[in-house]
């Protein structure tokens, strides 16, 4: 058998972000629950204030609770997740290492805002969670997470109807955002969409094994506005890489000048 | 000997990512314990006096030690027998493995088996090593660290205007000096200070296992 030295030695890292009360912490128990019985699991919580996400998952009696580790954020959720990943890679090392080998490290961010993604120094592969209860109109505010996450989650389906938020339009949206990218429209009481969850969870781990996978930073950039130097109107767009900013920019004010 | 200004700008600088910013070093237990904002310049320059001399001076040792080629382990051993707090060596130990990164990444070389076991001031003495920095720089950075980790920390604890804060800082930075003066000249374990903190040492096991904090230590 050939030696496949390009194989990932540890365990694949998924970060779980999104705003505040949009069912992170739920998510991952549903994961844990449906996944726990072929993955061996670790869980990271990243809280603001306490280590309430930590104690609801060990709660949830969906894993020993050994394997869920609260990270201290120092009240900069943001900063652990992407400007200084330290405590959080740490966490994962001893997680691996206390209870190696694991195939998914799943790492909650500390509910933040919009603009709070992980770095790909900490994560394989994230998903950013919304909530129909949060309004419909969020998934068109865009940001890092909604458009360029591995996959992005509208959750709490089934609270559609009470808060007026049309679901089937709110998950179009959510596609167009992200130029055709997954979204998952996701209710803890409907068992076809979690299987749309682990399934995407198992291909991607599939992936990552193989090498296949590549990390992508969602980038810390919303979609932002310039002035078009045609005349077209304004337009909203995104930078990959972030270096045709300053190009585009110089050239928009060139246009203004002339 | 000298060191770049500039690299210990950039050791001391909050943005490098060491793990540093879920530390409050010492001061969310101190306050949850009674210690007022007011008190927070004197808290500082008890640890100058205490805590942050042991780890100050263990640097200062690693650093010659390791330029010596000699043992490390003497020197992490030094430092846990005038650490007696379990949380605090443990954090300590933390802190190691973060710095540890950091000197993976900027200074590249062969490691010691045990270095992911050390702490701070051990990786930060191998650190001073091997970025040729001077003993009383590498003793000035562990002081100024603690200070502003303490100062930091208080701002998201017990909020209030940042200048007031920075300006307790530059009142401190003579005291700074004054303790890695005093440090500087140490080469071997058996000098690193040994001064106690029992309070400081108490709030950190009480820390140790509260569940609701800010910081981890």
């Amino acid at each position: 058998m050939p030696e496949n030295t390009t194989a990932p030695t540890r365990a694949m890292r998924l970060g779980v972000a999104g705003p505040v009360g949009t069912g992170k912490s739920s998510l991952i128990a549903t994961l844990c629950q449906a996944l726990s019985g072929e993955l061996r699991l670790g869980v990271i919580t990243n809280d603001i204030y306490t280590d309430e996400d930590a104690r609801f998952l060990k709660s949830a009696g969906v894993l020993d609770p050994e394997r869920i580790r609260p990270v201290e954020t120092g009240a900069c959720p943001h900063t652990a997740i992407r400007d200084d990943v330290t405590a959080n890679l740490l966490a994962a090392e001893d997680l691996e290492a206390d209870f190696g080998p694991l195939d998914l490290v799943i790492i909650e961010s500390g509910g933040d805002n919009l603009t709070a993604t992980f770095s790909p120094a900490l994560v394989d592969a994230q998903l950013f969670v919304l909530d129909v209860a949060g309004g419909g109109d969020v998934v068109r505010k865009g940001g890092p997470g909604i458009a360029r996450a591995d996959l992005l989650v509208i959750n709490k389906t089934d609270l559609g109807p009470y808060v007026g938020v049309d679901v089937e339009r709110m998950a179009r949206e959510g596609r167009e955002a992200r130029r055709g990218s997954p979204v998952v429209a996701l209710s803890r009481h409907d068992a076809a969409s979690i299987r749309v969850l682990t399934s995407w969870v198992r291909d991607t781990l599939t992936h990552y094994r193989t090498g296949e996978h590549t990390p992508v930073d969602p980038g810390p950039m919303a979609p932002h506005f310039h002035a078009d130097q045609d005349g077209e109107g304004s337009h909203p767009h995104t930078h990959d890489d972030g270096t045709d900013h300053a190009r585009y920019q110089a050239a928009a004010n060139a246009g203004q000048s002339a | 000997m000298s060191t770049s200004s500039l690299l210990l700008t950039l050791l001391g600088d909050a943005r490098l990512p060491s793990g540093g910013h879920a530390q409050s070093a010492g001061l969310e237990p101190a306050l949850r314990a009674g210690t007022t904002a007011a008190q927070v310049p004197a808290y500082l320059r008890a640890r100058l006096r205490t805590v942050i001399r042991v780890e100050a001076g263990t640097a200062v040792v690693a650093r010659a030690v390791a330029a010596g080629g000699g043992d490390l382990g003497e020197v992490e051993a030094a430092w846990a027998a005038r650490t007696p707090s379990q949380a605090l060596r443990a954090n300590g130990r933390r802190l190691g493995r973060g710095y540890l990164r950091v000197l993976q990444t900027l200074w590249p070389g062969p490691f010691d088996a045990r270095a992911g076991t050390w702490s701070r001031p051990v990786v930060l003495g191998l650190l001073a090593h091997r970025a040729a920095m001077a003993p009383a720089d590498v003793a000035r950075l562990v002081g100024y660290d603690d200070v502003q980790s303490v100062t930091a920390a208080l701002l998201k604890l017990e909020p209030q205007d940042p200048l007031v804060i920075a300006a307790w800082v530059k009142d401190l930075l003579p005291d700074i000096d004054e303790m890695a003066a005093q440090v500087a000249p140490l080469h071997t374990p058996e000098q690193i200070p040994a001064h106690g903190a029992p309070l400081i040492e108490r709030w950190a096991e009480t820390h140790d296992t509260t569940t609701e904090r800010l910081f981890s230590a």
